[in-house]
């Protein structure tokens, strides 16, 4: 328990000004209490706490009370009561269900007094939180209540978290302000605190957040409030958020210079860390962000916050374990300036021209767009605004809409937001310190701070050209073999996740059929005795694929595959005789929609390696930069003959109408630092199934991905042979015998769709993604070309 | 050969949806993702945000008779609410078979037992998504939907 908690504690006098007021309040204000612990040297923390009953809350106020920091109390009320729906809040206290806060104005009147009577003290006051748009009975009721202190404001409170016109949301504040202004005569001075710097929580860039936070603030002035604070909620960068407290402070004295005031550091309002080391580190770097930018408080968040509403003891915790990260933080040095202050400005002067009524310019600003809150769905919000997270988790401006940001703002160029696009930005920060905290996790990095205690021991990965496996326990139990199948089970994770939100149908693969894919390059198929007749193991799903979009318009298979390749294959790094595509096929598409949405799948992929599989990319020493080209530009697409062209340049003897060959893939792939497509194979090199062109009489409107920095082609694919005369014609020209494709022409013959698709090498992407020497080191139980093994 | 888009699924008509949170939730991420999810799933949406009165959502479905109504919750309300709006949904003649599906965290407890899920389908629910069973379900869900007329029109298989 901290000395200030106590009655009688030493005097609170100020450290600012305040207006003489004719009968000095009896009972420090909020505000004071704040400054206080703060001269010393102490930062104030506070929970989101909220109980239904008055028994727990009076509970959690006095375990508030008694921590082991410097603290002050809150009442969060329940969501019924925050929209104004009393008889709601009568039939659940009556039903005896369970409410998310305490219901302060339905509630007994005696029973909230009981309530308080424990718990508040002259230095530890109780603040009321609620987020209403429409808060004056709950201002008045908290007034009757002996309480002074809330929070809110009329654009934060309104267009995130309600349906009620902004215009109608500045006159109920208005009336808040002079309500909680007036009570000053009766007791202590009111205090009320913004939460502009907290508009929804996640991807608003911080200039933002500081000008609404300021213009919030600016209007409780205007009504009459002396005594303010200033949120600013934790976003996705420590040196960001630093640099936008620093703006908030010069900008509230410069705004904001006749009234006490402070700056509150909300720790994270987004999607929130599950793990319990995740959601402890963030909450450090909260404390530590507070304390190095001078804001006076920090209200917490618990451990349990992802999963549910946290118990008084977890409230405990998150106040104890974020004083003592606040101690132990380093004192700030300079900030950087990347132009948050500017835009802010400029945000907040586009704004007080409007008007010289500060709620009236408000409505006005966002009318016109020069307000606009990124993501937000109010009706009142022009929605034009975009944030994203750039490359080092950065809160950055998409688009800026109307705002009046046009000289101080470079907008990128526009990529359309995903649904997994969004997801990933609002995870970023659960991602990022579950990664770096849970030493669960096997291969964690070094962060530098308190909190980590392992470094790595990066794994050495490398090969000699032609090495073979080891033996099955050796490569079973080797980390690099573990870490390349974890990225494998990414990949694949991925996949489906970006296919199945493309609406595709993941079907199950056949292994065995009396007929498979003619094959290429010279590798062989094994028969498999089938009661008496003669089948094949799938060397590629390519004829079924084709068969199932009778069933479905997009399907995709995770399709096993033997070949038995050439002996010459064994020591090329890339091939296994046995192996798994991502098997992948559209009707009515064209070879363009394959490769972009191809383009689309690869990159998906990448991003959530990135994401899921950080730790075992740098166990495995591979640098994420190499994929920068790959997220950033197209993939060019070149033709055969071109490439071919480009070959002989480099005085490779590559042919003009045959598949360019092992060599000449990897040559030309050293070339890029980028995934290519070569399009266009002359027919003759491929088998039947690949769609000749009906305007290019020779070429096929087939293509390969070749990956970049000598990894070879990734994927092959095209549009399909589809006609039945067409086939038989294709068959015969290939050597291929149509009798023993009778199934499969016989759907043909009643009509199979046109389509296109490909099959993507899981090995090779694997080997590609965690810079592998070879394919081998991507498959469990490896089978190189020639070499008995399991 | 034509050269329609991958992405598109143009032999189907496109599903007409409404997504909105209840009364007293205030949560909007969740529908902002829905929004996306579902126009990326070939869906037309009408999203009408957080803390949607009952009278609100009943009043768009009755003027705009979607395909399916995506509800989404997250401050632990979703039973008492959801309960109590699709009572004024189904009281509606108009919207007695209008596909109504509710999701996320539904309420305060966190985990579900199952038994919260089972009252919202017998208050009236299409389907409930808990957040703890992924979005695959919601996902084929809203394509079983999709694909239910053009399955009809060529005879079923």
């Amino acid at each position: 328990m901290t000395a200030v908690a106590e009655p009688g504690a030493p005097a609170l006098t100020g450290t600012g000004i305040l207006p003489a007021a004719a009968s000095l309040p009896r009972v420090p204000s909020f505000g004071e209490v704040v400054a206080a612990h703060r001269a010393r040297g102490d930062l104030v923390v506070q929970p989101r706490m909220g109980f239904a009953d008055p028994d727990r809350m009076r509970q959690g106020l006095l375990a508030t009370r008694g921590a082991r920091a410097a603290t002050v109390g809150t009442i969060t009320l329940d969501s019924y009561t925050r929209v104004g729906d009393h008889d709601a809040v009568a039939r659940a206290l009556a039903a005896g269900a369970d409410l998310n806060g305490y219901p302060l104005v339905d509630a007994d009147a005696a029973g909230t007094a009981r309530m308080l009577a424990d718990a508040l003290a002259p230095a530890f006051p109780v603040q009321v939180r609620h987020g209403s748009a429409d808060p004056r009975r709950i201002v008045r009721t908290l007034l009757a209540r002996g309480l002074h202190a809330t929070e809110g404001g009329p654009v934060s409170y309104c267009l995130p978290y309600s349906r009620l016109p902004l215009v109608t949301a500045v006159e109920h504040w208005r009336q808040t302000c002079e309500t909680l202004a007036a009570a000053r005569e009766h007791g202590s001075e009111p205090h009320l605190e913004t939460f502009g710097g907290c508009m929804m929580g996640q991807l608003c860039p911080p200039a933002l957040l500081v000008a609404l936070s300021v213009l919030e603030g600016m209007f409780f002035r205007q009504h009459g409030l002396r005594c303010i604070s200033f949120s600013y909620a934790q976003q996705t960068h420590a040196g960001q958020d630093e640099e936008a407290v620093a703006a908030l402070r010069r900008l509230i004295r410069r705004y904001v210079p006749d009234a006490r005031t402070h700056v509150v550091v909300y720790t994270y309002m987004g999607v929130y860390p599950r793990t319990p080391a995740g959601a402890l580190g963030l909450l450090a770097e909260s404390a530590r962000l507070a304390v190095r930018t001078g804001a006076s408080r920090l209200i917490v968040k618990t451990e349990a916050e992802a999963h549910r509403i946290p118990t008084i003891a977890e409230n405990v915790a998150a106040l104890e374990h974020a004083a003592a990260a606040s101690r132990s933080a380093d004192p700030g040095g300079p900030v950087e300036d990347t132009g948050i202050h500017a835009q802010a400005q400029a945000l907040i002067e586009a704004v007080l021209t409007l008007d010289d009524d500060l709620g009236r310019a408000l409505t006005v600003a966002f009318a016109r767009g020069h307000l606009d809150v990124p993501y937000c769905l109010h009706p009142d919000n022009a929605g034009r605004a975009r944030g994203y997270l750039d490359r080092d988790g950065r809160l950055q401006w998409q688009r800026i809409g109307a705002m009046p940001l046009g000289d101080l703002v470079t907008v990128p160029a526009t990529e359309p937001m995903t649904s997994s696009g969004l997801l990933d930005a609002l995870q970023y920060v659960q991602r990022t310190f579950d990664d770096r905290f849970d030493t669960t996790r096997r291969y964690i990095t070094s962060t530098g701070t308190w909190e980590s205690h392992m470094t790595t021991t990066p794994l050495d990965s490398r090969i000699t050209a032609g090495q073979r496996p080891p033996g099955t326990r050796a490569h079973l139990t080797s980390p690099v073999t573990q870490a390349a199948l974890r990225i494998q089970n990414s990949i694949l994770a991925g996949s489906r996740e970006h296919l199945s939100t493309l609406g595709f149908q993941e079907m199950m693969p056949p292994i065995i059929g009396p007929v498979t894919d003619p094959g290429v390059r010279g590798a062989k198929q094994i028969d498999v005795d089938f009661y008496g007749h003669r089948y094949k193991l799938m060397t590629s799903v390519i004829l079924y694929k084709q068969a199932s979009l009778l069933a479905f318009d997009k399907i995709f298979y995770v399709a096993p595959n033997v070949r038995l390749e050439p002996l010459e294959t064994a020591d090329t790094g890339r091939h296994l005789a046995e192996f798994t595509q991502i098997d992948v096929e559209v009707a009515d598409a064209s070879r363009e929609d394959i490769l972009d949405l191809l383009q689309g799948l690869l990159r998906h992929i990448v991003r959530h390696v990135l994401r899921e599989s950080k730790a075992d990319l740098t166990a495995l020493g591979r640098d994420p930069d190499v994929f920068e080209a790959l997220l950033r530009d197209d993939f060019e697409r070149i033709s055969h003959p071109d490439a071919v062209a480009h070959l002989r340049r480099l005085r490779h003897l590559q042919s003009t109408d045959a598949e360019i060959d092992w060599e000449g893939e990897r040559l030309i792939s050293e070339q890029t630092d980028r995934p290519f497509f070569i399009v266009g194979y002359p027919k003759g090199s491929r088998g039947f199934t690949d769609g000749e062109s009906s305007t290019e009489p020779g070429v096929l409107r087939n293509f390969d991905l070749i990956a970049p920095d000598g990894y070879g082609e990734l994927c092959s694919g095209g549009e399909r042979t589809y006609e039945y005369r067409r086939l038989i014609e294709r068959m015969r020209e290939t050597g291929e015998n149509p009798a023993k494709y009778k199934w499969y022409l016989d759907l043909a013959r009643e009509g199979l769709r046109p389509s296109a698709g490909f099959g993507l090498g899981l090995e090779r992407v694997t080997r590609y993604l965690a810079g592998l020497d070879a394919a081998w080191q991507g498959n469990a139980f490896p089978k190189l070309p020639g070499i008995v093994s399991p | 050969m034509t050269t329609q888009r991958a992405g598109a699924v143009a032999t189907r008509p496109r599903l007409e949806v409404v997504v909105t949170g209840l009364s007293s939730d205030a949560h909007t991420w969740n529908l902002v993702y829905l929004q996306l999810l579902l126009e990326e799933l070939g869906c037309r949406v009408t999203n009408l945000g957080g803390c949607t009165p009952d009278e609100v959502i009943v009043r768009e479905c009755v003027d705009n008779r979607p395909d399916l109504v995506v509800i989404g919750s997250l401050n632990g309300h979703g039973v008492q609410d959801g309960t109590r709006l699709i009572a004024a949904v189904r009281a509606c003649p108009a919207l007695a078979a209008t596909p109504v599906v509710i999701g996320g965290k539904l309420d305060v407890a966190g985990g579900g037992d199952g038994h919260n899920g089972d009252r919202l389908l017998v208050a009236g629910f299409d389907a409930v998504f808990e957040d703890t069973g992924g979005l695959n379900p919601f996902r084929s869900f809203v394509r079983t939907l999709a694909a239910r007329p053009a399955t009809a029109a060529v005879g079923a298989r």
